[in-house]
């Protein structure tokens, strides 16, 4: 995959991302609802590659008057993820070179493999997260499980053991799969499984279409340093 | 602008410590006051979780999820409330609930003085057991929808 066709996969996702995220605010509060007004357009214009360069960097500065706004992110890390990702494609489109794009596309990749591997990391150092107790714990009292049936699953430790194994193992093993494209591709498909899950049990929907938004780095990347 | 600035490096080099602990989990609970403060309604939790959502609402939402993700930016303002308490947090959930109570009809022709107040609520467990505590009253302010945009 060439770095420009990547870039433009990227922009696509992250423009159809945002135009998601933006029609869920127009019926909120007035001062909110025209930052998502005027962002609408612009992600349109990356969706379909109309000036994206303009609409990058006017992203960005909705972005940080969202920020202001909320004080923060609306959406914790997904909006993070949306960030980083906008902040990026800012970068290529203004890189001197060849070379500076690279590292910039390059950085997004990294970041998306530390997204899984430090997740990995911090919850296998946990005692808690190895005995399948703290996803017990997300299901029994945790805000995050859309309906009071889910809460029920609580009730079975050896799924929750299972679970908890298989997704630290996995986000761990991530980095490894970025030695052939097939089994990036495989894992790839685990993880967007893994993001379609928690939109569904936790109602985190904008995980999976920044999280996708970011692939077509990875496998740039696996591509540029392996193949 | 600084302020601003601040706010995006955590985009820009990002921790990932997603779920590294299970922290204390925030309810919001909100009750309704009388011009003399006597409080007229029980605490309620506001937007309880359904008790079930079925596979095809489940597939509706991974396109529109507009009040689930604004519930979580609430969890996020009552998190920030509990660390670090700002006007902004408190405002930003007095109007979504006050916003909210007038889409079931208690809107400022009919609130007649009536206050909103909202507590937060955390539960988490103790040695086997889920503990829940109010760890924070927020102030009474008129009801009227959209009162701190």
């Amino acid at each position: 995959m060439s770095l420009e066709y990547a870039v433009r996969l990227t922009e696509m996702l992250l423009g159809f991302a945002f135009v998601l995220q933006s029609i869920e605010h127009f019926k909120s509060q007035n001062n909110e609802r025209w930052l998502f007004i005027l962002r609408l357009p612009l992600s349109l214009s990356l969706l379909i590659g109309f000036q994206t360069s303009w609409a990058v960097f006017l992203l960005l500065g909705l972005a940080l008057a969202t920020l202001h706004r909320f004080q923060g992110p609306y959406n914790g890390g997904s909006d993070r993820m949306g960030l980083l990702i906008l902040c990026c494609l800012c970068v290529v489109h203004i890189a001197p070179s060849d070379r500076w794009q690279e590292i910039a596309f390059g950085y997004l990749a990294l970041q998306l493999v530390l997204s899984y591997f430090m997740s990995g990391w911090v919850k296998i150092a946990n005692a808690d997260w190895r005995s399948g107790r703290a996803l017990c714990d997300v299901f029994q009292f945790s805000t995050y499980p859309v309906s009071e049936s889910l809460r029920k699953l609580a009730d079975y430790p050896w799924l929750m053991f299972c679970l908890s194994w298989y997704v630290m193992l996995f986000e761990l093993l991530f980095p490894i799969s970025l030695v052939s494209i097939d089994s990036l591709i495989v894992m790839l498909a685990i993880t967007a499984i893994f993001h379609f899950s928690n939109a569904c049990l936790f109602g985190l929907n904008r995980f999976f279409w920044v999280w996708i938004a970011a692939y077509p780095s990875i496998i740039w990347f696996q591509q540029r340093i392996f193949a | 602008m600084l302020h601003t600035l601040k706010l995006l490096l955590p985009a820009l080099f990002p921790s990932w410590r997603f779920f590294d602990v299970i922290a204390p989990s925030p309810r919001i609970q909100y009750a309704l006051f009388d011009s003399g403060s006597e409080r007229i309604t029980e605490w309620q939790e506001f937007r309880p979780r359904p008790v079930k959502v079925s596979p095809l609402k489940m597939l509706k939402r991974m396109v529109w999820n507009s009040a689930w993700n604004e519930s979580l930016y609430l969890v996020s303002c009552a998190e920030r409330l509990i660390e670090f308490p700002t006007r902004h947090s408190e405002n930003e959930i007095l109007t979504r609930i006050a916003t909210e109570l007038s889409k079931v009809g208690v809107d400022s022709q009919n609130a007649n003085g009536k206050s909103l107040q909202f507590r937060l609520m955390t539960i988490r467990r103790v040695e086997g057991r889920l503990e829940q505590e109010v760890v924070f009253y927020s102030r009474k302010d008129v009801l009227m929808p959209g009162m701190h945009e």
